[in-house]
């Protein structure tokens, strides 16, 4: 009880903000306290079954869904439709998002500009360039990659995908593992190619998850192919290869965000361990990894690789109890619960900053329109 | 030693906790100084770069921002834009006929006529180096027009 009381003030403390300036009406607030109350149940399961990815599982796909329930009506409400048009992106109108990040880094370190049609401090719309590199400073130093499978809003998407066959169709055995270094690939290639066109590569080409949010209106030829891209992506990447594998393709194989986050595990406090003692090499790990962290080096180095999100489906996974939370310069034998509260109140807090408006805002949509019979 | 690494790992990790706890605290408060100590502005790609000159009419101005070509990582592109904005949106003419200059040498470089209703316009360069037009959009509160321009400091070269 110790440990969930601070949790529950604290996830509460993300929100109330919002709702002590007075914007929000009865039923949003309804729906933004039944938010908290699914996100504080979930964490008291959370810490009193041991389940860690169990539990988290749910809200990251919660968050995902929620993202585009209350978004795009927003946008439909705001702009009159999903896409984005040339008026809207010369008025700043396009939300800034988090996988925008290592595109624009070059440019401002250089040029000191953010090549993006969006804002720089927040006015009304989602997601202000100020807002979200704020996030995701404080979500990098605290998680590392954990910023993956507790923060990132389209993350849920695939992991929902990737939870729903029993068993895969396509087994771990034939999945040639070198397709691990094309994030890295990805990024070196967006990253370069944003700095010479001086615009957002990805955004503009390479994001599946635009489907989900806004678009380039289809004005012309090109912005036609960039949507086909767009939907192609989404619909093979985070719905029928997450099927057929029961991984997180697009973020294990494919994000460039995600590989970015990945040198910053190097840097972060927390990791994952195996205990070489207890495990009994059974390989469940492995074969359970949703993002291909775990390989037969992981075992034998008692380590997951870098690109690790830190998600706990091995820690639940394990039948032998070998993998653990650990907190790096601590001792290989020093308690795993306590590294794993230290773990987890952070981890939680940012699913609470990131997703609980969110979430209770979608449900917000869905309350309208069940009274209303509009979302908008 | 290992004693020491021990207590220092647990405090980052229980910092850990402090700097999620600081982010809501630091959106508010942190925002406004990040833009401007880091002196960040959007892309002139997006924003049409700084408005360098304001025309007041009697019931709307004109804002003519400063020629793009900067938009590139290192020197100048070859051909760039000028963006010229009409605003109240509300409080504009029918048609505005207006002879602009884009360098600010004190000679008009173009003269733009647009039906504010139906956004139809005619551009008509004085200088070479402008080139036509590259489209006429209706962002918040203004019309505008973007021009595109060959960048003159490359042609004189």
């Amino acid at each position: 009880m110790l440990l969930i009381l601070p949790i529950a003030l604290l996830s509460a403390y993300t929100w109330l903000p919002g709702l002590l300036t007075g914007q929000g009406e009865p039923l949003q607030i309804l729906a933004l306290a039944l938010a908290w109350l699914v996100f504080n149940a979930l964490f008291v399961l959370m810490l009193t079954t041991g389940h860690t990815h169990r539990y988290r599982s749910v809200l990251f796909i919660l968050i995902a869904v929620a993202l585009p329930l209350d978004f795009i009506p927003w946008m439909i409400k705001t702009y009159g439709s999903m896409m984005l048009t040339d008026d809207i992106m010369f008025s700043g109108g396009a939300s800034f998002c988090p996988l925008t990040m290592p595109m624009i880094i070059i440019p401002a370190l250089l040029k000191r500009v953010v090549i993006f049609p969006g804002e720089l401090l927040p006015t009304g719309a989602h997601g202000a360039f100020s807002v979200m590199f704020i996030i995701w400073v404080a979500a990098s130093l605290a998680l590392g990659r954990g910023w993956c499978s507790w923060g990132c809003f389209y993350g849920g998407w695939d992991e929902l995908f990737s939870r729903l066959p029993k068993r895969p169709l396509i087994k771990d055995k034939q999945i040639d593992r070198r397709w691990i270094y094309l994030p890295f690939a990805v990024l070196l290639a967006i990253v370069l190619l944003s700095a010479i066109a001086f615009q957002p590569i990805y955004c503009e080409w390479l994001c599946p998850f635009k489907i989900v949010t806004e678009f380039q209106a289809p004005a012309t030829i090109l912005a036609i192919v960039q949507i086909a891209i767009f939907v192609t992506l989404f619909i093979g990447l985070v719905i029928v290869l997450p099927l057929l594998t029961k991984r997180r393709i697009q973020c294990g194989l494919f994000c460039p965000f995600g590989a970015m986050q990945s040198f910053l595990n190097k840097i972060n406090i927390f990791e994952v361990r195996i205990d070489p003692d207890k495990c009994s090499q059974c390989k469940r790990c492995i074969r359970e990894c949703p993002t291909f962290s775990m390989n037969e080096s992981s075992l034998e180095s008692g380590k997951p690789l870098m690109t690790c999100t830190r998600c706990a489906q091995c820690i639940d996974a394990c039948p032998e109890g070998a993998i653990s939370y650990h907190i790096k310069g601590t001792s290989l034998k020093a308690s795993p619960a306590v590294a794993r509260a230290l773990f987890l109140y952070p981890a939680f807090l940012l699913m609470g900053i990131i997703g609980l408006g969110t979430v209770g805002m979608g449900l917000w949509r869905i309350f309208k329109l069940i009274t209303t019979g509009s979302m908008l | 030693m290992a004693k020491i690494k021990s207590i220092l790992g647990y405090m980052v990790a229980a910092l850990s906790t402090l700097i999620m706890l600081a982010t809501i605290p630091g959106l508010m408060f942190l925002a406004e100084p990040l833009i401007s100590v880091t002196g960040l502005t959007i892309s002139p790609k997006y924003s049409g770069g700084e408005v360098v000159r304001t025309i007041d009419h009697d019931a709307y101005q004109t804002q003519v921002h400063r020629m793009v070509f900067d938009d590139v990582l290192i020197g100048e592109r070859k051909e760039g834009f000028i963006q010229v904005n009409w605003t109240p949106l509300d409080r504009l003419p029918a048609r505005i006929d207006e002879e602009i200059d884009a360098d600010g040498d004190g000679q008009a470089d173009f003269r733009v006529e647009v039906d504010t209703a139906n956004k139809e316009t005619t551009l008509t360069p004085y200088a070479s180096w402008v080139l036509g037009l590259e489209g006429t959009y209706e962002p918040e509160g203004s019309l505008m027009i973007r021009v595109r321009l060959r960048n003159p400091s490359q042609i004189t070269r």
